[in-house]
Parts: structure tokens; C-alpha cells; sequence
């Protein structure tokens, strides 16, 4: 792990290692789809079966190389509760470190998609007045993110500054 | 409509102003009437033109401009508008009715606007900048000049008193001293436009479509480049209306832009809210010495983008040492852009970034985290350590290579922005770590005070019990001492 994006001497929480099963298996559906559009492709242009193995090989190392950055990106989230900021370390191939003051928080979101939903994750997005913060935690288990939101709420408001 | 003005009214005149209502001055159908004719035809004159039968559209138009006139004499005797105790009540609309109500205390600054017509008509527009509300801001269009800026100036004295001292800058509130800090003579701002890139290939273009015309004879080149003459022209032109007589003065009630030829206008600006300020030294200026300020202010929003433009920009063209007094004062004494030290990313940066290296750097003191950079126009970014939304590190696979991350400081919308790009990682780490020591200290200095001492606030969930030791290799062991650092000034 690099110090820069996950300085030591914090405590920091890793995402839950479902957001990868949710993300790999949302990547397995666009990869049924996209095969199948190619299929139907091919079917209408007869093309030659070596071409048909061709952009199935296209497929498969496309969908290895998401698979992989997955399992890296979901791998690398994370995030610190200091005393008076929240950091939030991200990112598979742009690496990043963000550090929200908790006084300059607007308001914080916990949002579910419906296939989070079925595995009990959610994300929680923070939001300042600068739309360049882009902190953001997805794979937070349910219960957890609630508790995070109230917290960092309680934080904000005790640490409120204007703008 | 004369209400008692110049002083902070006494609540007894509250009272007695909260039963009667005012209008709009009478003559705003009148000012408002031509502009709605205008858009019209402005709208859809092809089809007029199109029209065989010129009697129609004569009738046409003149049943437009009764309409025009009975809906702006309904719609003038439908707009009302109350000043209470704490609000600014704005009643509106012919068909659907709607009441606007503005609380005083939250406004962050009173525009004055004067279009051409109601310039000549002696009227003005007043807008509210209320920085929380996400739709558009509350007008009152038209009031006598005068009265809009006795309406202003009383408006504001009203938030003033109702804020309570703590939020009045100085202690003297006298609202008509006030104190000149920019203005720019016509001829600086002639030099300024014509030394603007717009300006110049306007000059260039049609200068080469006359050469063009005049040696071959061909009109058709004339007739493509002359949509783009004209959009050039009208830019600079805009530009000089703009910001003729332009003006910057500081009173206890904010900071006062004036500017405009044809339509005058007025703001006014909070220096509580400025986010931060940037220099920029346009390259075609740099031999003049000349530079611009622009300022970030919160919740400061406007539709168009010519309006934004106008509405930021602090100090349009003046010598840079000029510029740097005017931001002196708005940032306050004791911040001092040119004070704070900044480094150059290292040498290895040059890879990245061949042409912007040179110019690039990065620094912060207690006060101001700030950056510099540009290739042929330069810019000097200054933000106040407590005004931070957020900072950022970022780096790519490249930057990654070679051992460089960018440093970022989000602030809210606005000109301004902080970066430090091709930093060298250790050092781009000390910053964040240093920046979150100052700016905890900042904010804690600005008043807005978290009662506890640090620490203390951390919630006992058991979860989340940190061990927040002090770590000296680690980016928050600077977080971690601020504490030290506050009791300055």
C-alpha cells in the first residue's frame, strides 16, 4: 500500500469486499450483452468463425482487465475518521486522497441501487460547496453507512463553519 | 415612499411600515413595455418581413403594444412589495400569483442595474443575491434611482443590525463613507481591449479581408469571414460598455463594484464571502505590467455568462502592484499574498509539463495556501486556509512514473482555483499535512469555534475509537498540533 494515499498512523476502514461481487457481476451482464449483440452481428454479416473467435478473445481480455481493476479499485477504497476531517483514499489506476474538513460539509447522502439493494451496500457521498470535492464511499455495508452519515452529520454540525 | 432611510430605522417605524405596502415606480410598463416589443420582433421579424399584406402587421403590431401596455399597467398594479422587521416581502404576477419573501438578514449583497431605457427614464433594477436559494435571486423592477439606493442602503444597514456586531467589519457604520480602491480611466481600459486577444484578430481578420477583397476582388471570402468580424467586434464592444467607468469602493456594508456605458450597474459585495482571489496577467498585457482581478464569492450566481464574467471580476485592468493593494484589502491585513513563499515542483517535472514548469509553484502560510502558473498568461490563485472545501491528491499512472502528484484545493464555483501540479510526493504529502493543520487553526481563529477542546468530539461509538497518536511520518501528525498555532493575532 502506498503511504502518500494512505497515510499511516490513522485507522483506515476498507469497503466491503461485496461492492466487488456487485460491480464484477453488473461487468458479467454488460459482457452477455455485449456478446450477444456481436452474435446477432454476426449472424446478420456471415462472418468467418476466426473472426467470431477474434472479438470473443476481445471480449474476454476487456472483461479480465475490468475484472482485475475491480479487485484493485475496491481494494484501495477506503477512508479515516480524523479529529477534525474525514480522508478518503481511492482509486485503481488515478490514485487519490481526499481530506473533507467535517465544518465544511453540506450535506451527506447514503444511496442504494437496487442490485446494492440485494447485497446490503450502500454509498455515501459527501458534499461541500466546491463541486471539485468528489468524496465518495461506495461498498459500505447498510447499517454501517447509516452510522457513518450520523456521525459525520453530528461532526458537521458541532464543527459548523460558514461559508 | 419616502421612508426614514439614512439611519438604522427604529423598530417603531417597523412597525408602521409592516401595514402598508409600495409599489414599483408608475413608469416601469413604460420601460418595460419596448423591451417586451423588442424581444418580439427580435424574435420574429423574418416572418413580418415575410408578410405581403403591410397592414396586418401593422395592426398586428399596434394590438401587440395594447396588449403589451394593458399587461404592464396590470402587472405593475399586481406587484407589491412590504419591508418588515426581518423581511422583504415581493408580490408579483398577473395570472399566477407569487410571493417572493426575502429574509434581511440573509442577503449577501443588493445589486443596482440601470438598462439603457430606464437609465433615461431616471430608473433602477434592484436585485437580491441571496446566496442559499437555488432558484433565481428576488428583482424589484423599476424604482427611482435615488430610491433604490436609499432602499439598498437601508436594507443592508437593516442585515447589518440584524447579524448583530459580530459580522459588521468595522465599527463605524457610517455607510456613506466609503473608500476608492480602483477606478479605471478610459484610456487604460481603450489599451487594455485592444491588447486582448479578441481585439487582435479582429484587427487581423479584417485587415485580411480587406487585403483579400482589394487584390482579388472576390466578395465570397468577405462574406464568410464578416459573421465572425462582426461577433469579435461585438465582444470587445460589450466589453467596453461593460466596464466603462468602472469603479471599486470599500464601505462598511461591502465592497461596491460600478460599472457600465449604456446600462449602469451596482454591486455590492460581501468581503466575508470571497472564497479566494486570482491574478491573472494576460501575456499580452505582461509587458505593460497590467493584470486583472477576479474573486470567488459564495452563492454568487448569475444566468449568462457575460454576467458572470462581469460579476467577478473585481478589478478589470490596473498596474499589478494596484491589484495586489486591492487584494490586500479584501483578504484583510494580516493576509499577504506576496509574503507567502512558493516552490517550483522539482526538476523531474519538466517531463510532464515541458513548457509549464517554469512557472509553476505552490506554497502556504497560516493564512493563504497559493499558486502560481500559465505559460503565456499568468495567474496567481490565493485562497484563505479557513475557506477550503476540500483538498485533493491525485495521481496517474504518469505522474506515478515519475514519482509526482498533483495537489488540489477545491473551492466553491468561481474563478479561482489552487493547484499544484507535478509536485514531488513527499513534499505534496508535508503540504496536505500542513494545510490541515492550518486550516483546522484557520477556521477555529474565524470564529466559528468548536466548544470542545480537540478530541474531545470524537464520538465514543465503540467502533471508531481512534488511535490518533501523534506520528511524525504520517500526514496528520501536523493536523494534530494546530492548537498551538491559534492564539496568534
Amino acid at each position: 500500500m502506498d503511504e502518500l494515499f494512505t497515510p499511516p498512523g490513522v485507522i483506515w476502514r476498507r469497503v466491503s469486499p461485496r461492492l466487488a461481487v456487485v460491480r464484477r457481476a453488473m461487468l458479467g451482464a454488460a459482457a452477455v450483452v455485449l456478446v450477444g449483440l456481436l452474435a446477432v452481428l454476426a449472424a446478420m454479416a456471415d462472418v468467418a468463425a476466426g473472426e467470431v473467435v477474434l472479438g470473443l478473445l476481445a471480449v474476454g481480455v476487456a472483461m479480465a482487465a475490468a475484472w482485475w481493476l475491480v479487485g484493485r479499485s475496491v481494494r484501495r477504497w477506503g477512508y479515516a475518521e480524523l479529529d477534525e476531517e474525514l480522508l478518503i483514499t481511492s482509486g485503481a489506476l488515478v490514485r487519490r486522497l481526499v481530506v473533507v474538513p467535517y465544518g465544511r460539509m453540506q450535506y451527506v447522502d447514503v444511496h442504494a441501487g437496487p442490485v446494492d439493494q440485494l447485497t446490503g451496500i450502500a454509498t455515501l457521498r459527501l458534499h461541500t460547496a466546491s463541486p471539485g470535492t468528489s468524496a465518495v464511499v461506495p461498498g459500505l455495508p447498510v447499517d454501517e453507512a447509516a452510522r457513518l452519515r450520523d456521525r459525520l452529520t453530528a461532526r458537521g454540525e458541532t464543527r459548523a463553519a460558514g461559508l | 415612499m419616502t421612508g426614514p432611510v439614512t439611519r438604522p430605522a427604529a423598530p417603531r417605524t417597523d412597525a408602521e411600515r409592516r401595514a402598508t405596502y409600495r409599489r414599483l415606480s408608475p413608469l416601469t410598463p413604460v420601460v418595460r413595455g419596448p423591451l417586451l416589443l423588442v424581444a418580439f420582433l427580435g424574435t420574429s421579424w423574418q416572418q413580418l418581413l415575410g408578410q405581403r399584406d403591410r397592414g396586418l402587421v401593422a395592426v398586428l403590431l399596434a394590438g401587440l403594444l395594447v396588449a403589451g401596455a394593458v399587461y404592464g399597467v396590470a402587472s405593475w398594479l399586481r406587484t407589491k412589495y412590504w419591508i418588515t422587521e426581518e423581511e422583504l416581502r415581493i408580490d408579483t404576477g398577473v395570472v399566477v400569483r407569487r410571493s417572493r419573501r426575502i429574509r434581511i438578514d440573509r442577503l449577501q449583497g443588493i445589486d443596482i442595474v440601470q438598462p439603457l431605457l430606464a437609465r433615461l427614464f431616471g430608473l433602477a433594477e434592484l436585485r437580491f443575491d441571496v446566496a442559499s436559494g437555488s432558484d433565481r435571486e428576488g428583482t424589484l423592477a423599476f424604482l427611482p434611482h435615488a430610491e433604490a439606493l436609499r432602499l439598498r442602503r437601508s436594507l443592508l444597514e437593516r442585515r447589518d443590525d440584524l447579524r448583530g456586531p459580530p459580522s459588521v467589519p468595522s465599527a463605524a457604520p457610517t455607510a456613506e463613507e466609503e473608500l476608492l480602491l480602483a477606478r479605471l480611466d478610459l484610456r487604460r481600459l481603450l489599451v487594455s481591449l485592444a491588447l486582448s486577444v479578441e481585439a487582435l484578430l479582429f484587427g487581423g481578420l479584417a485587415i485580411a479581408t480587406t487585403a483579400a477583397l482589394l487584390m482579388t476582388g472576390t466578395e465570397v471570402l468577405a462574406g464568410a469571414v464578416l459573421p465572425a468580424v462582426l461577433g469579435l467586434a461585438l465582444t470587445v464592444g460589450r466589453r467596453l460598455t461593460s466596464y466603462y467607468g468602472f469603479s471599486l469602493t470599500s464601505s462598511p456594508a461591502g465592497l461596491h463594484v460600478r460599472r457600465g456605458l449604456t446600462a449602469l450597474s451596482s454591486q455590492t459585495i460581501n468581503p466575508l464571502r470571497v472564497q479566494g482571489v486570482v491574478v491573472v496577467e494576460p501575456w499580452l498585457w505582461r509587458p505593460l505590467g497590467w493584470a486583472r482581478l477576479e474573486v470567488s464569492v459564495a452563492g454568487y450566481r448569475t444566468t449568462d455568462a457575460d454576467q458572470v464574467e462581469a460579476s467577478s471580476t473585481l478589478v478589470p485592468v490596473a498596474p499589478r502592484a494596484e491589484v495586489l493593494a486591492v487584494v490586500r484589502h479584501v483578504l484583510g491585513s494580516e493576509r499577504d499574498v506576496e509574503a507567502v513563499s512558493l516552490a517550483a515542483p522539482p526538476r523531474r517535472a519538466r517531463w510532464l509539463a515541458p513548457l509549464g514548469v517554469r512557472t509553476m509553484a505552490l506554497g502556504q502560510d497560516p493564512r493563504l495556501l497559493v499558486s502560481r502558473r500559465g505559460v503565456l498568461s499568468r495567474r496567481l490563485d490565493a485562497v484563505p486556509q479557513e475557506r477550503v472545501q476540500s483538498l485533493q491528491l491525485t495521481q496517474g499512472p504518469l505522474d506515478r512514473a515519475f514519482g509526482l502528484v498533483r495537489v488540489h484545493v477545491d473551492s466553491p464555483p468561481g474563478p479561482v482555483r489552487v493547484v499544484g501540479e507535478a509536485r514531488d510526493r513527499d513534499e505534496a504529502r508535508e503540504f496536505v499535512g500542513e494545510a490541515m493543520g492550518h486550516g483546522g487553526a484557520a477556521r477555529r481563529l474565524a470564529g466559528w469555534p468548536p466548544a470542545q477542546p480537540r478530541g474531545a468530539a470524537t464520538p465514543p461509538t465503540a467502533d471508531t475509537s481512534q488511535v490518533n497518536s501523534p506520528n511524525p511520518s504520517g500526514a496528520e501528525s501536523s493536523a494534530a498540533l494546530p492548537a498551538e498555532d491559534s492564539p496568534a493575532t
